[in-house]
């Protein structure tokens, strides 16, 4: 697609999406902001998983270090407005991300990703033992906002920095090198590039996205408790929504998102008991057929060249005879 | 703490190693030959246990006298996954295989619950319960079987892969993929067996939990978690670390849990990252089996 339309459909679709709180339900409005919720989370989870190649699969952690400090710090003697006290959140997860980070992201492949599944469980358990604090198992109730439209407005904005940030750092010193980690950390260092510092900020970046997010979440369901806003369901759904979209890509997270949450919310409300083993079939069939998801889709399909029948039997096995064993 | 306490806890930690050890058997094995963690290895467990279940259920079968049937189905059934869909992506990036084995868990987990429904079931054969005292401590029969039948089994395996033909293929396999297909190993069948194997240990690990512990369809999740560590904590690369890894996570386990029950998952995940930091091929491990 050429520049300039590219910018127009950009406008379009936002524009769109600034006047959908007038004419959608309130109820309605909530799915919207689920969508942009997870599309943030996503976009964090896509620079440290996409760009960088970690597989973290601890960024729950981080969005209960959001939701937690922002409910806090609101219930606090000071009493912060959300505008305060959810960048705090975000403050404090890239703290404990980059103090995570150091000796963890030392590690790579498998050890990485349980370690990271292992911090966070580590930090539901002590969310929902610090009774002092976080007031244990049983959670604590943020005060009450009613108009939807102000959570939706908030992630909405929050989504579009999160794409002009990524696009503008796909494109910097800092993109190409956490690219390079990702395909060669070796080489990688050898080019001079300085591995641990553009991981750590790979993480904490990831770790701002979710907190925000957790802020939001917070607010908008008053209550938060530690196996609510710590499950591994989170994780999980932020990666399904990087590899739906295409890791690696400015847009891919929010467009899996959107398809993934759209998705789960149909399967939601007519097969409430097969929920898990749908979730479970489209990661199988993403893994397995389209593991660089749908950008990558649209990108092969936009390429000149004979269409029709055999075409999709091409784009879809593509990745089955890359790497499968005979 | 009195002698006799102590003398409990060592107790308490042998047997629950031996059945810490099958849980992770299966597991390791499929790691340290196809570089895969499988995270659906729970559900199989799970799987395991209600078969057992089932069988006592409805054709009294002693649970000891299922574990050769589980085992059988669950081989089978490891197999059919294995070559239809893991195979397919075994060679794509590390992230592909994790998240495909994740997705199988939630699919399989959510079969069983919507089949099976939550509710919690155990299988108590008559002489559950029962056991014998030596001195001030307690040795129930039931966990006393199961240690034997573990190590039984991680010895038979041990034997298999060292001693049979098979077995030398699958852990040739293991070291050098393109080696072992020169050689003449058919690899995408050895990938097959290993896998059908690991899911065959899973479910007679599943068949001797039943017994021991009340089940619903989430039990796996948490012991695949203890499978990883008990693999970090032993290493990669031979039966015997398995053992060693289980009888140390066992001790980690029985010592914490019965200090700070809260945050036994806390500390034990705190030791996991501080060890894997420390050294990350585990304590006796090498790369490969």
């Amino acid at each position: 697609m050429p520049k300039p339309l590219r910018f127009l459909l950009f406008a379009v679709i936002l524009a769109g999406l600034l006047f959908l709180p007038r004419v959608v339900s309130p109820y309605k409005l909530l799915t919207y902001t689920t969508v942009l919720c997870l599309a943030l989370m996503a976009q964090g989870w896509n620079f440290i998983g996409g760009y960088t190649g970690y597989a973290a699969f601890g960024n729950v952690a981080f969005f209960g270090i959001g939701a937690y400090t922002t409910g806090l710090l609101m219930l606090s003697k000071w009493q912060l407005p959300f505008f305060a006290a959810a960048p705090a959140g975000a403050l404090l997860a890239a703290i404990v991300a980059t103090a995570i980070g150091l000796p963890v992201l030392r590690l790579k492949g498998h050890y990485f990703a349980i370690a990271t599944l292992g911090v966070a469980e580590a930090l539901r358990q002590i969310a929902a033992t610090w009774d002092s604090l976080t007031q244990g198992a049983t959670g604590i109730d943020l005060p009450v906002r009613s108009d939807s439209s102000f959570f939706y407005y908030v992630a909405l904005a929050l989504v579009v920095v999160g794409l002009v940030v990524t696009a503008l750092l796909e494109r910097s010193k800092l993109g190409y090198g956490w690219v390079a980690i990702r395909e060669d950390q070796d080489a990688a260092r050898m080019l001079g590039i300085n591995t641990t510092l553009f991981k750590v900020l790979a993480f904490a970046l990831s770790a701002v996205f979710a907190a925000l997010a957790g802020a939001i979440v917070a607010y908008q369901n008053i209550h938060v408790a530690p196996d609510d806003f710590f499950k591994v369901e989170y994780t999980l759904r932020m990666i399904i929504a990087c590899i739906i979209g295409g890791t690696g890509s400015v847009w891919g997270p929010v467009l899996g998102a959107a398809v993934y949450q759209l998705l789960s919310t149909y399967v939601w409300s007519h097969f409430i008991e097969l929920h898990p083993t749908v979730l479970g079939l489209i990661i199988i069939f993403f893994i397995v057929f389209l593991p660089r998801g749908l950008m990558d889709l649209f990108r092969r399909l936009a390429r000149p060249g004979p269409k029709g029948r055999r075409i999709w039997r091409d784009l879809l096995l593509a990745n089955v005879r890359a790497s499968r064993v005979q | 703490m009195s002698s006799a306490e102590l003398g409990q806890i060592a107790v308490n930690a042998l047997l629950l190693s031996g059945i810490l050890a099958l849980v992770a058997l299966g597991f390791s094995l499929v790691w340290g030959i196809m570089n895969i963690v499988n995270l659906s290895h729970g559900a199989f467990i799970v799987l395991g246990a209600y078969l057992t279940f089932w069988m006592y259920a409805i054709w009294k079968i002693d649970p000891f006298v299922s574990i050769p049937i589980s085992m059988a189905v669950m081989f089978g059934l490891g197999y059919l996954i294995q070559r239809s869909l893991i195979n397919q992506v075994i060679r794509a990036p590390l992230l592909a295989t994790f998240l495909l084995t994740f997705g199988l868990e939630i699919l399989i987990v959510n079969l069983i619950n919507y089949f099976f429904k939550a509710d919690t079931r155990s299988v108590q054969p008559a002489y559950s319960g029962t056991g014998f005292t030596l001195g001030p401590v307690r040795v129930p029969y039931i966990r006393l079987g199961a240690l034997f039948v573990s190590l039984a089994l991680v010895l038979a395996l041990g034997a298999f892969l060292n001693r049979s033909r098979l077995g030398r293929a699958i852990r040739a396999t293991g070291m050098d993929l393109d080696a072992a297909r020169l050689s003449g190993v058919k690899v995408a069948t050895i990938y097959g067996l290993t896998f059908a194997i690991g899911a065959a240990l899973a479910g007679a690990a599943g068949s001797l939990l039943s017994t021991q512990v009340a089940f619903d369809p989430n039990l796996g999740g948490p012991y695949t978690q203890r499978a990883f560590v008990i693999c970090v904590l032993g290493g990669l690369g031979n039966v015997v670390n398995v053992l060693i890894g289980a009888a140390l996570y066992a001790v980690i386990e029985v010592v914490v849990g019965s200090r700070l029950p809260a945050l036994s998952q806390a500390v034990t995940f705190g030791i996991l990252v501080l060890l894997l930091i420390v050294r990350p091929q585990g304590i006796a491990g090498k790369g490969f089996y």
